[in-house]
């Protein structure tokens, strides 16, 4: 399947993927305000000066998915998208998976009090991640595993020179 | 302070009471600028390296190895060139707004509508008769002749230079800078000039942008600082050395406390005058409780007034502490009053103070803080009843202390030794510069740094700037601050007696035979303006240019837009100017190649942006041997 890649020394901390994010999981009200909107499912966070973008792996053996005690964190067998999104109303908001996912990639979510836990969906309403399409730098790409192996390949290489 | 995890060093301080402070913020539940700073982390690199321009609807335009040019085609260069000019436009703006407030009170100070005098007819005189006007005129006469002079100066074309560049710039630079085509005329005309040129395409050649951002830096130097000081000097009195104390220790629990806090002093000035003349409010402040009424500095305000402790600052009742300590000086609950003036009032400082008693009050026309709907903006003619007003306030404002959050004052405090500057240093040194002079060439003073600016929480409150004055100091370099610096180098005892045994054996013997600190307080940043003062005197007396002169500038922590004005301007007048944190140009070349390095071959001066501070303690002490040995000394 195709995932989200991360090549961090490429990125700038501008935040772009994150406001991608959040606006393409808000419906269609453009000119809301971000904040007000929800937080987004892709991360940024600094390590002294250096940013580190976080994403969801989709993990083959997803230990969101083993924690959450309702089932409605689930693998799709055909996509491999991990989402709490194909079993609407199941999740209670409990944060096992906050808790399990070794990634530290799903957030908690209250919205008109309803819990719920948000995460990565790999935009699977749109086509194609909104993150990916917004980053000015190629710090995030969206690859087979294979394509992105030769990719970091031909990155090494470039650098060796 | 604790530090939650990984290795950023924004919520730590230098300072013990600020620590104290910190973990007293947390426990009452009021975030400050030390929080606030990790939720904005990580910060975007476009702009922290320049490159993102927004000014038209294009836009924004970041520049990156896919895109190398804007949408319009600018480069890198273009942005961060034009970028930095809007900064330092801003800077100078602010500046000219002072002077502006300086002259009018000036004028009404001549006329008689104002609790201020002509203190320093000397000075008054000696400026008058440079600037061509007939100075054995009435002292008030003349004051108004002069405010006449400086008013047109800062009105007028840009094609006209301006009088006090040519009459006070050392000669070398004058040519220099007129090779250079960067001699200014009026800075409101030079401002919009360079406004207009920083527009989407119009000027967008990265050479000429960094040279009208030089030109505004002269135009800043002349008019924004040594007019406005000297204006300040006249009204208020010559620097004095003197001696107070600095730290939130120094706040008394049994008093009615009004800070002052911001760059202009002349409120502050009134409000001591009356806790000084005023025995109705005496008794008032008695009769709510209180055993008294005190005035005490925050940043520059407060640097102002402890210059002059012997004239207009008399009864100041201590220096608090610089930019990143006013929502904690707030948080003591100890301060029933912060007046509020021109720049650097947070609207954290309100966040803190809504969990106390504390009430905010502007006491400037262009400052206004939401939340805050106290505004008595100065006006020269009512500033005697705007000073009972303010102190009335605090008296009422006192009797609710301590009933919303506890009173929590933090022990530390330190003693100060200020009031440096050119003439005071004059009357030291026995009426003349030559005895610094010896003692430079003889080596007991390896050089002299002057650590400006502003404070800055990017590498720790304070940590930047104290580890280069204490590097500087074991090199034997004498260290003179100006700005939020010598806030924080007071609270930590730098500008004691003691301090001399931080100084390396042969500044420190020096320092003790002349009985003074090894860190001169030339107050507050517009005071940046002094050192250029002295150094044009030094280079003078010599015969040299100032950028021969074992001397070097550095902004260790800068912040806001008039810093990046005394920057440029650093470089313009020929200095080594070392800055921390990078200023934003760094993601373009030739930008950063001219600051860095091209601009020594056409000032003399260049900036250095080495963040390690022991490093740039290096580099220092290496551009001052190197120009000992140039001068063959």
């Amino acid at each position: 399947m195709k995932r989200i890649f991360v090549i961090k020394e490429k990125c700038t901390a501008c935040l772009n993927c994150v406001v991608a994010c959040q606006k393409s999981h808000a419906g269609s009200d453009f000119y809301a305000p971000i904040r007000d909107i929800e937080p987004g499912r892709i991360y940024i966070q600094a390590v002294g000066a250096s940013p580190v973008p976080l994403v969801c792996m989709h993990c083959e053996e997803p230990a969101c998915v083993k924690a959450c005690i309702t089932g409605a964190m689930r693998k799709d067998p055909d996509s491999g998208i991990v989402s709490n999104e194909f079993t609407p109303g199941k999740c209670v908001g409990c944060w096992m998976c906050v808790m399990a996912c070794p990634y530290g990639v799903i957030s908690p979510k209250a919205e008109h009090g309803k819990k719920m836990a948000i995460k990565c969906d790999l935009c699977m309403k749109r086509n194609g991640p909104a993150c990916i399409e917004s980053c000015p730098t190629g710090a995030i790409v969206y690859m087979e595993e294979a394509e992105f192996a030769d990719y970091k390949q031909c990155l090494a290489a470039v650098n060796s020179i | 302070m604790p530090n939650c995890y990984g290795d950023c060093t924004t919520c730590t301080s230098s300072h013990a009471s600020i620590q104290e402070m910190y973990l007293q913020t947390k426990e009452l539940g009021i975030e400050t600028t030390f929080d606030r700073y990790r939720n904005q982390l990580p910060q975007c690199g476009f702009g922290t390296e320049g490159v993102c321009c927004q000014l038209c609807s294009h836009g924004p335009c970041r520049i990156t190895p896919k895109a190398p040019r804007a949408i319009c085609g600018a480069t890198a260069d273009t942005i961060a060139a034009r970028n930095l000019l809007r900064l330092e436009a801003h800077g100078l703006s602010a500046y000219c707004h002072q002077l502006e407030e300086a002259i009018h009170t000036l004028k009404a100070t001549a006329q008689g509508k104002t609790p201020y005098a002509i203190r320093e007819e000397g000075k008054l005189r000696e400026i008058a008769g440079l600037v061509g006007l007939d100075d054995s005129k009435e002292k008030n006469a003349l004051a108004l002749d002069l405010a006449e002079v400086l008013t047109h100066e800062l009105r007028k074309g840009t094609e006209e230079p301006l009088a006090l560049v040519e009459l006070l710039a050392p000669k070398a630079r004058l040519q220099k800078w007129s090779g250079l085509g960067i001699i200014p005329g009026g800075p409101l005309s030079e401002l919009r000039d360079a406004l207009t040129m920083a527009m989407s395409n119009i000027n967008t050649d990265p050479v000429s942008l960094l040279l009208t951002a030089m030109r505004l830096s002269i135009a800043t130097g002349y008019m924004g600082l040594v007019a406005t000081i000297t204006l300040q000097d006249i009204i208020l009195g010559n620097p004095q050395i003197g001696k107070t104390r600095a730290d939130l220790g120094v706040l008394d629990l049994e008093t009615v406390n009004i800070v002052a806090h911001g760059h202009v002093p002349y409120v502050a000035v009134a409000v001591l005058q009356e806790i000084a003349g005023n025995e109705t409010l005496l008794e008032k402040a008695r009769k709510a409780g209180a055993s008294g009424i005190k005035l005490y500095g925050s940043m520059d305000t407060g640097q102002e007034l402890l210059q002059r402790l012997g004239t207009a600052g008399q009864g100041f009742g201590g220096q608090l502490g610089n930019w990143l300590t006013q929502e904690l000086m707030v948080a003591t609950g100890a301060v029933d009053l912060v007046m509020m003036d021109l720049n650097c009032s947070i609207p954290g400082m309100k966040l803190a103070a809504d969990k106390f008693h504390t009430r905010l009050v502007s006491v400037s026309h262009v400052l206004r803080m939401e939340g805050v709907t106290d505004n008595l903006d100065y006006k020269p003619e009512k500033v005697k009843e705007q000073a009972v007003q303010l102190i009335e306030m605090a008296i009422e404002a006192y009797q609710n202390r301590g009933k919303v959050n506890p009173v929590h004052i933090p022990p530390h405090q330190s003693e100060v030794i200020a009031g440096v500057g050119v003439e005071s240093l004059l009357n030291i040194l026995g009426g003349s510069l030559n005895p610094l002079l010896e003692v430079i060439k003889s080596g007991q003073i390896k050089g002299i740094a002057a650590v400006v600016g502003c404070t800055n929480n990017r590498n720790g409150h304070d940590s930047a700037s104290l580890t280069l004055i204490k590097e500087l100091l074991k090199r034997d370099i004498l260290v003179i601050t100006a700005g939020c610096v010598s806030s924080g180098a007071q609270i930590e005892g730098l500008q004691t007696l003691e301090a001399n045994s931080l100084a390396g054996d042969k500044l420190q013997s020096i320092c003790t035979a002349l009985g003074i600190p090894p860190v001169l307080n030339f107050g507050s940043c517009i005071d940046i303006g002094r050192i250029g003062i002295a150094v044009t005197a030094i280079a003078n007396t010599l015969g040299v240019d100032t950028s021969d002169l074992p001397v070097a500038a550095s902004a260790p922590e800068y912040l806001e837009q008039k810093a990046v004005a005394d920057g440029i301007f650093a470089v313009a007048f020929g200095l080594l100017t070392h800055l921390g944190p990078v200023p934003p140009v760094a993601g373009a070349p030739l930008v950063t190649k001219i600051l860095t390095c091209d601009a020594e071959d056409l000032t003399g001066g260049k900036v250095s942006v080495e963040q390690d501070m022991v490093k740039a303690a290096d580099i220092i002490e290496a551009h001052i041997q190197a120009k000992r040995e140039k001068l063959g000394i």
